[in-house]
């Protein structure tokens, strides 16, 4: 030693701490890189889409310095004769005008392109003249000219192994298919991933994507020396009331922020996953500093002894906290970049049709990051420092300590009787309450009041619950099942922080499985009870079923009937609009219509209202309402009937008359088309036959009962996807933490274990202890997670699915018996390393004094 | 490398312990220490041994070697018909659950366990019942009969001891070692523990080895064997405290 004074002792005590701890070290930064992880690859993630969306658009909104379009997104468009009206106006240098459909693309193999996530859409091709901007380059061939010509982007060239001159076909929703040849592959930056963009000539996109004459959208290029702003005022005098004219900066401000609102989706959820890590993190975090101090208590008594202060104590500990927060932060803010290009790799390999680019790290994802990650640690760490700062100088001297006093539980205790008991009135009410959204408001704030309740309670339920578990559990190991049961019960504080990770994790998993479980149900049940088709049809696209594929069906042979569903969104009584159900063919062989007054089907000149929206709107029998959607075409229908509200038929049905006679002629389509077999037909023969019909469409499905009931079904499983994801995040920190908690606990036991060793216990009864007693600290922590999680997913089943018409309560116990065993088997992996730590113990280690 | 060597059977059944030119460095080269240099003993059984000397006299690693705690660099140790050297940690670990009893300075009782399930911790681990006239016997001449079921935390010093003695005794062990069971104790507390120790050996035909530095306590052995820079150097039978403490003077003198 040097003659040198430390210049600052608390701050070198501190690192030289954690440098003598590295493992613990490492398991404390992991658990926040987990966290932070998660909260910066969302922000990455998304403000890397963003970005590339973003320049996506502005470089399809290039040159634009207006745009006409209609008001409404019900009505039809902009008229055609507006073109030459808004070509003749002043200061106008070029008019394009836009008509966008969806349509599939057949590649050379006879499939359909398929696009993962990106648009498929059919397009006009304008000449340079007409180009608000410079028209696409071409790789190869030339403009379409003439009707059955087209050309296609690159990347759709590529996929479907098309080149110029190449014959091939375009499935659109009235026209069915069309052949074309491919006249010109042209080259665009906007490409998206999957983009496929199929321009026809002029005449021919009229014909195939428009209603003959209406377009989705006129852009609009001002001659030099034009403000955007001029132009937009010149252009709106001429227009008519439904129809509005917007500047380019608009319009791109407009898509801008569709992007967003579509991309917060994304980031609320990734954001979610950030959250738990975070909050189960701070559990680990806590113990760690809990069982850091426990451990240090001789020589933070022994600091105290020879002078220095709480507050110095305590500052210490606040700065090891600072440092493991800061390292793990920014290791976390390293993990999240890693994470947003793993997503990004992911999602492009599976064809999901992202724009490519490099990745954005704004500032604020680092300091939102940083601070995130830092902060928790900071916070998580200060209940121990606290604890660490009141110890008594004297405990230096004393050879054994407590670690957690009798009273600080009894307070907590107390005050976890009194939340929790506030959230189960909160539950209560809310199960009583027959208000939908309130209902589910007062659960939910239950299930936090709980929740808070059942971590403050913990410790006091780890005795209630481990002891006949681990007395059941146990038993096989004899002695061992003995010691591994009262060391898990020994520091219930600690085995209570422990575990709430995986309770938090069970909690989330058990109620949504019991959600999506019930949903399941309830649709198959609704499907059961109110679906008598042998067959249907669907498309794989968004452009729906062709009506001329219906059409053969419908004459294939063993057809017994046919009804064919359209989706027809209108304006009603000149208010909102609203989406409803349009019908041709009967409903009775099909679908079953509860009627609880009146008509059980729509006809010329009536239509029928679900119970609710007749409450809702004050409708009745009798009632006549304006379903409007062309400026000037409405159509006035009168009530015949009201159904009870049921999800598969919509608020409100007419006939497929009013369908036509309101929705242009080339948007045709049915959503489904429902079959019912004649009474003693060849199902099979019958299946065949629908298959031969409409496989010249490429993109229909024909679906049996179960088949078309399982795809219905799921939809749920997307969200079970989800929350699985979630799951297996919150336990892998739970098992980080399981790991921390048992390897200092082993620390901790060092003597102890070293006894048991020289008093005859043999290396592999060492480790069985540890693992039982992790098994038996897992298994508290899942099955409190699944009693809550069950409850409250049935709770919020029982409420917010009746209000949506699904009532079937389910409750999957196979799979909830499937998570507690995964539970325990993670509870037994996590302790594999500290297991083996202890059983290396030796045993003179019992005696080493100190 | 499980051999095992056995010694005639006459005189495993004296001895209960016995080492042979056992020689014990720590470290290595220029720096090693030499706690135990060529030491050769004998314990008989039914012998209540008492080691003393001063400290680092290697006194405790003598009784760690012996008792299969720590290996040997040099030499034979063997505890019965048993050789330690070469024994695998699984076989010795075995041994000493079966074989030997241990007291340790500082208690060392499981703090979640009470007293009796304490002493009885070794048989348990072993698998096994505790023989119950045997163990009905331990617990009278511990004294603890009404404290049974009390956790550590709930015992006095002296009290937590004597169940380490119980914990020892209950195996019915062929030697117990004690590394100095009184070195936490009052005088009182530590007359008991020694008396109940003293008790084992005439009444339950125990064999003990202790170590310790306290003549009164070595006063209750049969023997004293005093250590001085890793060898024997000295023997006393049939000690008084006093006499114990005269040999300990002219050994630190």
């Amino acid at each position: 030693m040097t003659a040198a004074t430390l210049r600052n002792p608390m701050r070198v005590v501190s690192v030289r701490n954690l440098a003598a701890h590295k493992v613990r070290l490492i398991l404390t930064v992991v658990s926040v890189l987990l966290g932070t992880a998660f909260v910066a690859g969302s922000f990455v993630f998304t403000d890397t889409l963003n970005r590339s969306f973003t320049k996506i658009f502005n470089s399809a909104d290039r040159g634009i310095d207006s745009r006409v379009e209609a008001r409404k997104s019900y009505d039809p468009g902009v008229p055609l004769s507006l073109v030459d009206q808004v070509r003749a106006l002043p200061g106008v240098r070029a008019v394009q005008p836009v008509a966008t459909a969806s349509i599939v693309l057949i590649g050379k193999d006879g499939k359909r392109v398929s696009t993962g996530g990106a648009p498929s859409e059919g397009k006009i091709w304008t000449s340079a003249v007409d180009s608000v901007t410079t028209p696409p380059t071409f790789v190869t061939g030339t403009a379409p000219v003439a009707a059955g010509q087209v050309v296609i982007n690159n990347g759709a060239a590529k996929k479907a192994r098309l080149a110029t001159g190449d014959h091939a076909k375009v499935v659109l929703p009235n026209a069915g298919v069309v052949d074309v040849t491919i006249s010109g592959v042209y080259r665009t930056e906007t490409e998206t991933g999957g983009y496929v963009g199929v321009l026809f000539s002029r005449p021919q996109a009229l014909q195939l994507l428009t209603d003959g004459s209406h377009l989705s959208a006129l852009d609009v290029a001002a001659g030099n020396g034009v403000s955007e702003q001029t132009l937009t005022a010149r252009i709106a005098q001429i227009l008519p009331a439904d129809l509005k004219a917007q500047t380019g900066d608009q319009v791109r401000k407009d898509d801008q922020q569709g992007i967003q609102t579509a991309l917060s989706f994304v980031n609320y959820i990734l954001l979610a996953f950030g959250f738990i890590a975070l909050v189960v993190g701070t559990f680990i975090i806590y113990n760690t500093f809990s069982m850091i101090v426990a451990q240090r208590l001789r020589e933070l008594a022994l600091l105290r002894a020879v002078g220095a202060d709480r507050k110095q104590i305590r500052r210490s500990v606040v700065l090891e906290a600072g440092i493991i927060g800061a390292i793990g932060s920014v290791a976390g803010l390293a993990g999240g970049v890693g994470l947003a290009f793993g997503l990004h790799a992911l999602l492009d390999a599976l064809n999901l049709g992202l724009p490519s680019g490099g990745l954005v790290i704004s500032p604020r994802t680092v300091l939102v990051a940083l601070l995130a990650g830092t902060g928790v640690t900071l916070l998580s760490a200060y209940a121990p420092a606290r604890r660490a700062a009141k110890i008594p100088p004297v405990a230096a001297m004393r050879e054994e300590f407590a670690s957690a006093s009798a009273g600080s539980l009894r307070r907590r205790t107390l005050i976890g009787s009194v939340v929790g008991g506030l959230g189960v009135l909160a539950t209560v009410a809310g199960a009583a309450s027959n208000k939908g959204g309130t209902a589910a408001g007062l659960i939910g704030l239950g299930l936090l009041a709980v929740g808070a309740g059942a971590m403050l309670l913990s410790p006091l339920l780890a005795g209630w619950v481990i002891t006949p578990l681990g007395k059941l559990l146990g038993r096989p190991f004899g002695a061992v099942g003995e010691l591994a049961r009262t060391n898990a019960v020994r520091n219930p504080r600690r085995t209570a922080a422990t575990s709430f990770a995986l309770t938090l994790g069970l909690l989330l998993v058990s109620g949504v499985a019991v959600i999506g479980a019930s949903m399941k149900s309830s649709i198959n049940s609704l499907f059961d009870n109110n679906v008598s088709a042998s067959y249907s049809l669907s498309s794989q696209a968004d452009l729906g079923v062709p009506i001329r594929a219906a059409a053969a069906a419908g004459r294939v042979a063993g057809v017994g009937s046919m009804t064919e569903l359209h989706d027809l969104a209108v304006q009603l009584d000149g208010g909102g609009g609203q989406s409803g159900t349009a019908v041709d063919g009967p409903l009775a062989p099909v679908l079953k219509v509860d009627v609880k007054r009146g008509a059980a089907a729509p006809g010329p000149g009536t239509m029928i209202v679900s119970d609710s929206t007749a409450k809702k709107s004050g409708w009745g029998v009798g009632s006549t309402h304006m379903l409007s959607t062309h400026n000037g075409r409405t159509i006035t229908e009168t009530v015949s009937g009201v159904y009870k509200d049921n999800q598969l038929l919509g608020p409100w049905m007419v006939t497929g008359e009013v369908y036509r006679a309101l929705v242009p002629t080339n948007q045709w389509s049915d959503i489904v088309a429902l079959i019912k077999a004649a009474p003693g037909t060849d199902e099979a023969a019958l299946r065949a036959g629908l298959e031969r019909v409409t496989d010249p469409y490429y993109v229909i499905n024909v679906q049996n009962r179960s088949e078309f009931k399982g795809q219905l079904a799921s939809q749920v499983n997307g969200l079970l996807g989800l929350v699985y994801g979630m799951l297996g995040l919150a336990i892998v920190i739970a098992v980080l933490g399981i790991i921390n908690t048992l390897a200092l606990s082993v620390v901790e036991r060092r003597r102890e274990i070293g006894m048991l060793r020289a008093v005859g216990m043999q290396r592999k009864q060492v480790r069985r202890t540890i693992y039982v007693e992790s098994l038996l600290i897992a298994t508290f922590g899942a099955l409190l997670g699944l009693v809550l999680g069950v409850t409250y997913g049935s709770l919020f089943a029982a409420t917010l699915l009746r209000s949506q018409g699904l009532d079937r309560l389910s409750i999957p116990w196979t799979q909830a018996v499937a998570f507690l065993v995964a539970a325990a088997v993670v509870g037994v992996l996590a302790a594999l390393w500290p297991g083996v730590r202890a059983a290396r113990t030796r045993p003179l280690e019992a005696i080493a004094t100190s | 490398m499980t051999q095992v060597r056995t010694v005639s059977p006459a005189v495993a059944s004296i001895v209960a312990a016995r080492a042979t030119e056992v020689v014990k460095l720590y470290g290595s080269g220029d720096t090693a220490v030499r706690a135990l240099d060529h030491v050769s003993v004998e314990l008989v059984r039914g012998e209540f041994t008492a080691i003393m000397g001063p400290s680092g006299s290697g006194k405790s690693t003598l009784m760690h070697c012996l008792a299969g705690l720590d290996a040997v660099t040099a030499g034979i140790v063997e505890i019965g018909d048993v050789e330690l050297s070469g024994l695998s940690d699984k076989k010795m670990t075995a041994l000493r659950r079966d074989r030997i009893g241990f007291v340790f300075q500082s208690f060392n009782l499981v703090p979640t366990l009470t007293a009796l399930e304490n002493i009885t911790l070794p048989i348990a681990i072993a698998g096994r019942t505790p023989d119950q006239p045997w163990l009905d016997m331990v617990i009278t001449t511990l004294g603890l009969s009404d404290r049974l079921h009390h956790r550590p935390s709930e015992l006095s010093g002296g009290q937590q001891q004597r169940v380490a003695v119980g914990r020892a005794l209950a195996g019915q062990p062929e030697i117990i070692f004690g590394d100095e069971p009184t070195g936490n104790l009052d005088s009182r507390s530590s007359g008991e523990v020694m008396g109940i120790l003293r008790r084992s050996v005439d009444d339950l035909g125990q064999t003990v080895v202790i170590v310790t530095h306290d003549p009164k306590a070595a006063s209750y052995a049969d023997r004293v064997l005093f250590l001085a820079d890793g060898r024997i150097v000295d023997e006393l039978r049939a000690p008084t405290a006093d006499a114990v403490l005269d040999r300990m003077k002219k050994l630190e003198g």
